[in-house]
Order: C-alpha cells, then sequence, then structure tokens
C-alpha cells in the first residue's frame, strides 16, 4: 500500500528541486530543433520563378501574378503563411537545386492582419514575347533552361537571347512595333503562339 | 420500473471530442446505451480523390493527429498495392522507426488521459512529461511532432539526419526508466487495481464477434497485430513479441499498452541500429489503373485503406477505415452492466478517435439523423444485390 505512493512522493521531491518542466515562453525564447519544417522562405536570387512548387504544393499555400501594365513585367510569388502546412513539398521540388525555396526554422508567424500580413512575396521579372506581350516566363527561368540544355539553346532565339540579354548585349523587354509575323519576326524573344505563327509563315 | 437516460456529449468533456452518448440508467446501473457520431464530417476522402497521389499523403496525415503516421502508412501502401512495388530497404526501416515512435507516444497519450478520466492526475502530468521526450524524437527525426510529412507513395521524402541519430537513442534510453517506474506506479497502485480490475470486461468471443482490433482485442486473448498477421516494414525483419493478456477488462488494456510501448522502443531501436543504406525512394511516376489496399497496425488498432486508380494522377476511390470503427460497438457489450462512474473509463478504454472514424454523415436541414443502422444494412444488401445483378452472378 505504501510503496507507490513512495514513489510518487520522490517525484514529486526531484520535480521542487529541478523545477518546472515546462519552459518559460513567451519570455525565454523556444528555439526548436534544427531538423524542424517552419516557414518556407524564398531566396530571390536562387529562384528562378518556375512556379514548380506552386504545382506540388498540397496547401495551395504557393500563389502568384503576373503583372505586366506599367511599364513592369514582374512575376510576384506568394507564400501564405496561414494557409502553409510546412510539409517541405516546395522545397523538395525547387528545380533551383532546393534552394529557391527553403523551409526555415521560424515558427513564430503570428500576425494581426489576414489581408496584409499574411503572406511573403517576391517579385522576379518576366520576359514578355516581343510581338504580342504575352508572358513568356521569367528571364531567370529561361536562363536557367539554356544554361542546361548547353548549346542546344542555339536553336532557339527566346533562349539564346535570354542568355544573351545576361552578358548585356541586348537589354530592353520591349515589345516591338513593327510587327509583320514573318522572317524578320523570327529573331525575337516570342512565346509559343507567335513562334508557331512565324514559323508558319 | 423507472429508467432514465443520461446524455454525454455531443460534446465529450475529457475526450475533447464531439460524439454523444445515451446512457439508459437504472438507478446507477446502465442498461442499455447508444452513441451517435457525425458531428465532424470533414470529407476527408473527397478531399483525397481532389489531389494528386502525391498530395494526398498530406489529407491523409490530418485524418488524426495522433496517428498521422499510421494513415499515411497505410494508404501508401495501397496505393503501392496498385502498381504493385516494394520499396526500398531503407525506406521501409525509416517508415517503421516513425510508425513506433508515433506508437509510444499515442499509447502515453492514452495512458496520462486515462490517468485522467480517472481522476489520478499525476499519472497524467507524468506520462505527459514523458511524452514530450518522444515527441522531441519525432521532431529531430522528422522536423515536427505530428505530421511528419514523411510518407509517400514509392518510399520516404526525406532521409534522417544521421548527426542527430546519438541524440535520438540518447533521449529514448533516457525515457526507460521512467517508463519502468510509472510501469510499477500504475501496475500496482492499489487505487487503479480497485477501479480498473474486472470492469468492462471484453471476452475472447465477443471480440471475435464484434472484430474487435488493436490493443483491445490483444487485451482479450486475440492474438491479432497486422504486424505479425501480414508483416510490412521492417516488422519481419526485427526480433519483437505480441503481448496478448487474457482478462479483457479495462486493466489488461492499460497492461496491454504498458507493454507494447517497451515493445515499440525495442523496435525503434533495433532499426535505428540495423538502418540500412541505400534509396529512399522510388520515385514512382505513374499509378496505372487498378485497386489497391493495405493496411497498418497504427496504435488503436488496424487502419485500412482502399485505393482505385483509373490511371490518372488522381485516386478515383478512397476509402479510410479507422480502427475505432470496429472498436465502437463493443461498447454494447463492456458499458451495459457497469456503473456510470465506471462508464467514463470503459468509454475510453478501447482509446477512441471519433473524428478519424467518421466517413459519412447524412442529415436533413433540421439536423435529424437520416440513416440508422438498419437503414444501412438495407442500403448495404440492395447495392450487394445490385453488383450481383450487373456481373450476372446468381
Ligand atoms: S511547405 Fe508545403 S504547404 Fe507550405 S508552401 Fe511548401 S509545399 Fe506548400
Ligand atoms: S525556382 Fe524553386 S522556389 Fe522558385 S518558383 Fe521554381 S520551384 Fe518555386
Amino acid at each position: 500500500m505504501k510503496l507507490p505512493k513512495a514513489r510518487e512522493l520522490v517525484e514529486a521531491i526531484k520535480a521542487l528541486i529541478v523545477g518546472p518542466y515546462t519552459s518559460k515562453f513567451p519570455y525565454k525564447p523556444h528555439v526548436p530543433y534544427k531538423s524542424f519544417r517552419g516557414q518556407p522562405k524564398y531566396d530571390p536570387d536562387k529562384c528562378v520563378g518556375c512556379l514548380a512548387c506552386e504545382q506540388v504544393c498540397p496547401a495551395e499555400a504557393i500563389g502568384h501574378e503576373d503583372i505586366t501594365d506599367g511599364g513592369e513585367a514582374k512575376r510576384v510569388m506568394y507564400h501564405y503563411t496561414d494557409t502553409c502546412i510546412f510539409c517541405g513539398t516546395c522545397e523538395l521540388a525547387c528545380i533551383a537545386d532546393n534552394e529557391g525555396i527553403k523551409l526555415s526554422n521560424d515558427w513564430e508567424l503570428a500576425f494581426f492582419d489576414r489581408k496584409t500580413e499574411s503572406f511573403e512575396t517576391i517579385d522576379k521579372e518576366l520576359q514578355l514575347c516581343e510581338i504580342c506581350g504575352e508572358v513568356i516566363a521569367c528571364k531567370d527561368h529561361l536562363r536557367w533552361i539554356s544554361e542546361r540544355i548547353g548549346e542546344l539553346s542555339f536553336s532557339s532565339p527566346t533562349l539564346y537571347y535570354s542568355k544573351l540579354k545576361e552578358l548585356g548585349v541586348i537589354d530592353e523587354n520591349i515589345v516591338s512595333a513593327l510587327r509583320d509575323s514573318g522572317r524578320s519576326d523570327r529573331f525575337k524573344i516570342l512565346c509559343a503562339r507567335c513562334r508557331r505563327e512565324t514559323t508558319l509563315t | 420500473m423507472a429508467k432514465s437516460v443520461i446524455p454525454i456529449g455531443p460534446w465529450h468533456p475529457l475526450q475533447e471530442e464531439p460524439e454523444f452518448f445515451t446512457l439508459t440508467v437504472d438507478g446507477e446501473t446502465v442498461v442499455d446505451m447508444d452513441v451517435s457520431i457525425g458531428y465532424n464530417h470533414r470529407g476527408i476522402e473527397k478531399l483525397s480523390e481532389m489531389k494528386s497521389f502525391d498530395q494526398a499523403t498530406f489529407v491523409i496525415e490530418r485524418i488524426c493527429g495522433i496517428c498521422s503516421t499510421s494513415h499515411p502508412f497505410a494508404y501508401t501502401r495501397a496505393v503501392e498495392d496498385v502498381i504493385p512495388v516494394e520499396v526500398p530497404d531503407r525506406a521501409k526501416y525509416i517508415r517503421t522507426i516513425i510508425a513506433e515512435t508515433e506508437r509510444i507516444h499515442s499509447h502515453l497519450l492514452w495512458l496520462g488521459l486515462a490517468g485522467h478520466f480517472l481522476g489520478y492526475n499525476t499519472i497524467y502530468h507524468w506520462v505527459w512529461k514523458l511524452r514530450e521526450e518522444i515527441l522531441d524524437v519525432c521532431e529531430i527525426l522528422t522536423g515536427n511532432r505530428n505530421n511528419y510529412a514523411i510518407f509517400k507513395p514509392g518510399g520516404v521524402r526525406r532521409d534522417f539526419n544521421m548527426d542527430d541519430i546519438p541524440l535520438v537513442l540518447r533521449k529514448i534510453d533516457g525515457i526507460i526508466p521512467t517508463v519502468d517506474r510509472l510501469k510499477k506506479a500504475i501496475l500496482d497502485d492499489p487505487v487503479l487495481h480497485a477501479r480498473l480490475k474486472g470492469i468492462g470486461i471484453l471476452t475472447k468471443e465477443e471480440v471475435i464477434d464484434y472484430s474487435a482490433l488493436g490493443p483491445t482485442a490483444r487485451a482479450s486473448g486475440v492474438a491479432k497485430d497486422v504486424r505479425k498477421d501480414a508483416p510490412y516494414g521492417a516488422y519481419d525483419r526485427v526480433d519483437w513479441d505480441m503481448i496478448v493478456t487474457e482478462n479483457g477488462d479495462v486493466f489488461d488494456k492499460v497492461v496491454v499498452r504498458v507493454l507494447e510501448t517497451y515493445e515499440s522502443i525495442k523496435i525503434v531501436k533495433t532499426c535505428i541500429a540495423e538502418l540500412p543504406g541505400g534509396e529512399i525512394d522510388l520515385n514512382i511516376k505513374d499509378i496505372p489503373p487498378g485497386e489497391g489496399i493495405g493496411a497498418h497496425e497504427a496504435p488503436r488498432g488496424e487502419t485500412f485503406h482502399y485505393i482505385r486508380s483509373d490511371g490518372t494522377n488522381r485516386p478515383a476511390r478512397h476509402k479510410v477505415r479507422a480502427p475505432t470503427f470496429m472498436n465502437l460497438p463493443t461498447y454494447k457489450a463492456t458499458v451495459i452492466g457497469e456503473t456510470i462512474s465506471y462508464a467514463t473509463i470503459i468509454l475510453a478504454a478501447i482509446d477512441p478517435c471519433y473524428c478519424c472514424t467518421e466517413r459519412m454523415a447524412v442529415r436533413d436541414v433540421e439536423g435529424k439523423r437520416l440513416f440508422g443502422g438498419p437503414d444501412l444494412v438495407k442500403l448495404s444488401q440492395e447495392k450487394t444485390a445490385r453488383m450481383k445483378r450487373e456481373m450476372g452472378m446468381p
């Protein structure tokens, strides 16, 4: 009868000496283990804006918006903190050596205003079709492809002009005023539809 | 004889899940009871059919916060059964390790809650403190305390960081003395003996009649465990024992769970020691049309998943059966005849998980339940007859 209670007594005395098991949070910050899966963060320099992460995300926590008016052409990548389930699928699928978006150790994600604070964004420059002004892809993405496929990229003006732009040989992101959708347009950066049209004429 | 009805629910104050018990009592004794669930239908099966095979794993993981490995384990096995493929050895071991750490924390969680139900809050706090260590192990290995996001059809998503393994082993070894002490504290406690022994007895025949599963069945002397009966993962490569006791009362269910914690610790340690190298993922690209089933011994019993694929990247049909679905009806055998004060712990003894069980709820606009048990049986018989006709069977 006495023995079991003695065990609890020992535990109680130990607790008196050691102190409470619970931490002093929020007065003392909580440091998670290194492997903890927290808020995914974009790296604007590594990310090429390919949207692979958006496709695989099971919680639809990644979105994007292509802005092409007002003289700029950019893709805004959104990561929604409130819908993210921190599964890491985006990181595993990222084509930029899994470094475009990476899970961090950041877990304190409380915010006040859902409309303005529940997401993080990065901007990526877009490449527009020089004939119709359609979005082709992010400039970094085209460069990424041309690097991957090496000399094969010379078979596509869109790809090797993207490469040339990096070297500063040509730089503008203009939609041509002159268009004949014929021979002279073939050596332009074109979207798939215009490429087909120019090739067929 | 005047009988009164005691309602418990629809929000159970202790189990903290939506369910509704109606106990018909005669004086102190329960003479009849009914359970009504369906308050938390989440449409998981439909959701999973809207996601790709890979993405569905995460929905499945959220069927249960405690069994967040068991459901994906059964689901991935079902998908692998469609193809069919064998996952790489390392993935098998990793899956087994996660599944067993989950069993440890789930059993500890239940032990704590059982203490809480009995008003023995010392056990509750003690066990839940211990459980934190195991949750830390889960966090170190997978990146989170629950919802491990590590299963995927064809293998596992992430490999262990081998630098963390010594810390994991230290933590697991660290809890063994406390589990020992806990075991003694629970198994010798005169109050617990008085309150749990001979209470809510489920006989072997009843287990077989109700097809009860998991620790509920094993406490009544029915040796069934998917891990032994149809081994998968690394369960046939490591040495462990199935815990079976004979009495079938609540106390034996406690004993089974305490002793299973030891077996799980043993499995985790052996698996970590023998962790083979190599690939962790098959990188499955296509799932052919077909059907597959997958089962896993969750902490509460066998969980079962059925997948039908039509060759697209989404499941055409996904059926989930959580272990509580089979264990719930045993209340009829265990609660009736006991007093109300015992009913609380008996209702908790199967380690129920109502939200995970809820697959279907049909209600009219007033909230009245449309299909009761007999209706469902009738529907099922009609469907069988229709299928037989369509298949040209006699
Ligand atoms: S961690 Fe998962 S849920 Fe969050 S953004 Fe990445 S893929 Fe989506
Ligand atoms: S590069 Fe990576 S982070 Fe950037 S859009 Fe593609 S997948 Fe997402």
